[in-house]
């Protein structure tokens, strides 16, 4: 008896691996606006660097295989409009074939990805980073066989032009300080702020929180009484919100790191007998739909966009550069802000 | 690379081929369906079947191979260990704190702690006769909650090119290193578990521990022994895997600990204990980088579909497997 449970308990559990193979898995950003069937085409802030000029193999853009390796399963919005995007450009410009993969938050199956799409000599990869740190094999082996790299949503150690050829994104750290004016603007600088943070170790999450935490020493009356991870999950920071509010019920300003986290605070908020939007100012990142309707009926007080819609820029980006065009090695996409004056017009740009 | 480097057990020793031939594919199914997974994909896939693409395939399933080879010796003696995804972990972020230091010790030392958290596991479960999956269970918390505390919850990159990075990304002869290591692992488990009386006892344990103690055998030593092996394994596969990264990632290695388990299942090994090869773990690998590199081949999977798809391989793997075998148990 107890080994036939052991053995459905294993067999059950080979099956969740094989199919899963990231339990907790949804770190992210969050961004907004552009690509997918929506409007809200992303918009390029600032094109800075050397121009990275590179001599590109004789071929047209609807001869290429174009290799796309996701980081994460598209568990959150931002994720799930970043593959919709690159994929529904990729059928637009009618490209010979996207090879799409996905590392489910793995590191060493990132690297093997792009090692896969190597060896089957796709002409371009657009990959949108796992991880800071860690990318080099991949990088190299592309480099090693010609095969031009484009970075989207995070950036990655390694030179623009070297090792890959230019990096299109948010500026997360931007947002993190944008993140802490609006919050001061909404309570007249004087705050006891919780923070619920991304995924530990994701660039987003850091720099998201170094931005916040700069700006917020401008306005010495606002503290950061507690700053937990939420795992860029709803439930979770839902759970750290409940737990948060019963041991600073001080607390009358949130910055979430992301949508998903702001709406799962909200609840705990609520529950504790709070007022978000009122009681409790809150501000997140990404633009989600259902965080920019929060912004309308009340709950949250402002979202700083983050725009997951990178299909049209990254293939006019790899467009350029098969015509031989100079490409900037830092391309930063414009991020809109969402405050009850426009979340109700803007609400068809979201996510 | 071969799957035959790592046989574990003779064949039955039958006069008619034929027979002795069915003897073979019961007792080696999961290599049988690799035959066939090599066969398929090869015709209909026009890259499957090059240098480079094969390599990726086999050195993508390294460092999961240096864990599957521990958890044989675990699962044969009815065992279980999940905590060595999180040792992956932790081992990587050893090693990415400690290569600075010194290279050799960031090779040393992963293996050396893994191994002794796997000798504690080892105690816990012989001695205080406590449920492998509970101890390996916490094991698996706790091990990873270490290593993102140490790594301060971030990845640790391994700026500049030290012979330590050779060790993830050099060949030798051509190989991937990695790769020469796995294939090492794999001999000398396979030789452990079929020629030597270690072996023995493990299977002995495995199919029942009351009466390996009635024959006074060296019950709790042996198993010990394997999940101090276990642990070692695994550690050291983070290191390689942080020499591979340049950096040592506190979430390396997350639900490894079930693809290992899988693999084992895959390649014929009993869970109950008491059954199993190396070489059906070896095909057990080898099958599921293949399943991967398969779903990246064809480049058109959603995310969820994938899981689908791994979900149905697997599970045909598994009943095909245990229909070749059948007559065998």
């Amino acid at each position: 008896m107890a080994k036939s449970i052991k053995v459905h308990i294993v067999l059950l559990a080979a099956l969740v691996v094989l199919a899963a193979c990231s339990p907790p898995g949804a770190k992210t950003e969050g961004q907004g606006s552009g690509g997918g069937g929506k409007k809200a085409q992303q918009d390029i802030a600032q094109a800075t660097g050397d121009v990275c000029k590179v001599k590109p193999p004789d071929l047209k853009l609807q001869d290429a295989v174009v290799g796309f390796s996701q980081s994460e399963k598209e568990v959150n919005p931002f994720r799930i409009a970043e593959t919709e995007s690159i994929r529904s450009e990729a059928k637009k410009r009618n490209i010979e074939k996207l090879v799409y993969t996905n590392a489910n938050s793995q590191a060493s199956k990132q690297i093997s990805d792009i090692r896969d799409m190597i060896a089957q000599d796709v002409d371009a990869i657009i990959v949108a980073p796992l991880l800071e740190e860690g990318m080099d094999p991949a990088l190299n082996a592309a480099n090693e066989a010609g095969i031009p790299v484009f970075l989207i949503d995070r950036e990655t150690a390694g030179k623009p032009c070297e090792d890959y050829i230019t990096f299109m994104g948010s500026n997360f750290y931007k947002q993190g300080k944008q993140a802490a004016d609006l919050l001061a603007d909404f309570t007249n600088e004087n705050a006891q702020v919780a923070v619920l943070e991304g995924t530990p170790g994701a660039s987003v999450t850091i720099d998201r929180t170094e931005g916040f935490e700069q700006q917020l020493e401008e306005y010495p009356d606002m503290e950061i009484v507690a700053s937990q991870t939420g795992e860029f999950l709803r439930t979770k920071g839902q759970t750290v919100m409940e737990q948060l509010i019963q041991s600073n019920p001080d607390i009358d300003a949130v910055y979430a790191e992301n949508d998903e986290m702001a709406l799962g605070a909200i609840q705990a908020l609520k529950d504790a007998g709070k007022d978000p939007g009122q009681d409790v100012k809150v501000v997140s990142i990404d633009g989600t739909e259902q965080a920019v309707q929060a912004i309308i009926t009340g709950d949250i007080n402002a979202v700083i966009e983050t725009n997951p819609r990178f299909g049209p820029l990254a293939f006019d980006t790899i467009e350029d550069y098969l015509a031989g065009k100079p490409i900037p090695q830092k391309i930063i996409v414009q991020d809109d802000i969402y405050t009850k004056k426009n979340a109700q017009e803007k609400l068809d740009e979201t996510y | 690379m071969s799957t035959g480097s790592a046989d574990t057990e003779g064949l039955g020793g039958s006069p008619a081929w034929r027979e002795r031939l069915f003897t073979t594919l019961q007792r080696r199914g999961a290599i049988v369906v690799l035959i066939l997974v090599v066969a398929v994909s090869a015709v209909v896939f026009d890259n499957f079947l090059t240098e480079q693409n094969l390599e990726n395939i086999v050195l993508q399933g390294a460092f999961l191979g240096l864990i599957v080879v521990g958890m044989t010796f675990v699962i044969i003696s009815g065992g279980i260990d999940l905590s060595v995804g999180s040792m992956v972990g932790l081992g990587g972020i050893l090693a990415a704190l400690t290569v600075q230091v010194s290279w050799p010790l960031a090779l040393i030392l992963p293996p050396l702690v893994c191994g002794l958290i796997g000798f504690g596991n080892g105690l816990l479960i012989a001695r205080a006769k406590m449920a492998p999956f509970i101890v390996t269970l916490a094991g698996l918390l706790g091990i990873r909650g270490l290593a993102l505390a140490l790594a301060n919850e971030k990845p640790i990159g391994i700026g500049g090119s030290s012979p330590f990075d050779w060790f993830g990304q050099g060949q030798i002869l051509g190989i991937s290193v990695p790769v020469f290591f796995v294939i090492i692992a794999f001999a000398v488990g396979g030789l452990v578990l079929a020629r030597t009386s270690y072996g023995r006892i493990i299977f002995a344990i495995g199919g029942s521990e009351e009466s390996a103690r009635l024959m006074g055998l060296p019950v709790d030593r042996t198993k010990v022994i394997a999940y101090t092996t276990s642990g070692a394994l695994a550690g050291f596969a983070g290191a390689l895997l942080a020499a591979r990264l340049s950096a040592g990632d506190p979430n390396a290695g997350l639900a490894w600990e079930l693809d290992a388990i899988s693999a084992v299942v895959v390649g014929g090994t009993l869970l109950t204990g008491g059954a199993g090869t190396m070489s059906g773990s070896l095909a057990g690998v080898l099958l599921l980088s293949i399943l991967q590199n398969l779903i990246n081949q064809l480049g058109t999977l959603g995310s969820y579909a994938q899981q689908v798809v791994s979900g149905f391989f697997l599970i045909i793997v598994v009943v095909v497997q245990a229909y070749l075998s059948r007559k065998e148990r």
